[in-house]
């Protein structure tokens, strides 16, 4: 019996220990297993150094050639913006020009002057008497100049067309009564025409119907033909 | 019966082993080597039953001490920045081999002695007819 007692005690014990290397054998086996060894958490303490080491280094490379590049975007932008620049000048100054050669409708402050034929007077209106007129805006600083929608620019003829039939502007018959907007400091355009040997006068002297009007936005058209030089080197 | 122990302790640790949750990577270092120590005790108590001197309390305090102290070891060469498991593992997988010679041996002889045995009797056999 005592025997007995002793291999019972034996046996269980063993078992036990037997149970206990088992189960730590098993689990750690399934840790072997299932252990990504590649990924950082299950690095050893030198496999992260030199793996820190070398990241390292490729952070300070790719930091360098990002200062690099940061640098040679910063040229490019000055340059851009150089460039921008520039062509923005020469935009504004081209839209200067093409307002000033009458290619773009304006808007200004300026006076409009109507005349029209009238019974007291001897004559129809004339070519002369409107060339006379723009020609004292033009002595008035006028900038900008239309006879009823038509741009006075640089090539502008004002003729009499057959015998005081009808006049032509810009190679268009234009009819009466005539509307000549001008834009300019409205104070010296008045003045041109008004007064003591002003054109206006003259022709209200001689009975035409005239009338004078400062607006605070004249507006004026654009030249409708296309400008073109043909022996212009 | 001890063998029925020891089949039935080793079914049930796998069993449990597999089912229960992992642990971290970090601590399988110190679980691998308190497996060592465990394995070394085993061995050394089998060779010892062979050797007929075997003691209970001695491979049952030799089977966790060890564990728990190469553990210990392990634990107390990281904070110094030794590897101290290495020589754990050289102690431990040396003696393995020992007694695991020893065991050989043991068996190599009983059954060198058997044959001798046989011999002898049929020698023995022919005599006497």
């Amino acid at each position: 019996m005592k025997i007995k007692k002793d291999k019972l005690i034996l046996s269980i014990v063993i078992g036990l220990s037997c149970f206990v290397l088992a189960v730590v054998m098993s689990m750690q086996f399934k840790v072997v297993q299932q252990t990504d060894i590649t990924s950082i958490e299950t690095m050893r303490e030198t496999e992260l150094r030199t793996e820190l080491s070398n990241w390292k280094n490729k952070y300070n490379e790719l930091s360098e050639e990002y200062n690099q590049l940061v640098e040679k975007r910063k040229e490019y932008q000055e340059k851009s913006q150089d460039d921008t620049e520039a062509s923005e000048l020469l935009k504004s100054e081209l839209e200067n020009i093409d307002m000033l050669i009458g290619k773009t409708d304006v808007i200004g402050n300026g006076i409009i002057v109507t005349i029209d034929n009238s019974e007291n007077a001897d004559t129809d209106i004339i070519a002369d008497d409107l060339l006379l007129i723009v020609n004292s805006l033009k002595d008035a600083g006028a900038e900008a100049i239309s006879i009823n929608e038509k741009r006075i620019v640089n090539m502008t003829d004002i003729v009499e067309i057959g015998n005081n039939s009808f006049i032509q502007v810009n190679g268009e018959r234009i009819l009466a009564p005539y509307s000549i907007k001008a834009i300019g400091e409205e104070t010296y355009l008045k003045s041109a025409l008004l007064g003591n040997g002003g054109q206006l006068d003259e022709l209200k002297k001689l009975g035409f119907y005239t009338d004078i009007q400062q607006n605070d936005k004249v507006e004026i058209k654009k030249y409708e033909k296309d400008m073109f030089t043909k022996y212009i080197e | 019966m001890i063998f029925i122990a020891i089949i039935i302790g080793c079914v049930a640790g796998v069993i449990l082993g597999i089912n229960a949750p992992t642990i971290s990577y970090t601590y399988s270092s110190f679980l691998a080597i308190g497996i060592l120590a465990a394995l070394d005790s085993v061995f050394g108590g089998i060779s010892s039953i062979l050797n007929k001197n075997f003691d209970l309390k001695i491979f049952i305090s030799g089977f966790f001490c060890n564990a728990i102290l190469s553990m210990l070891l392990t634990y107390l060469g990281q904070k110094l920045n030794v590897d101290i498991y290495l020589a754990a593992i050289f102690v431990f997988v040396s003696r393995m081999f020992l007694n695991l010679t020893i065991i050989r041996k043991y068996y190599i002889e009983k059954w060198s002695e058997n044959i001798k045995k046989r011999k002898e009797n049929k020698q023995q056999n022919t005599q006497t007819n």
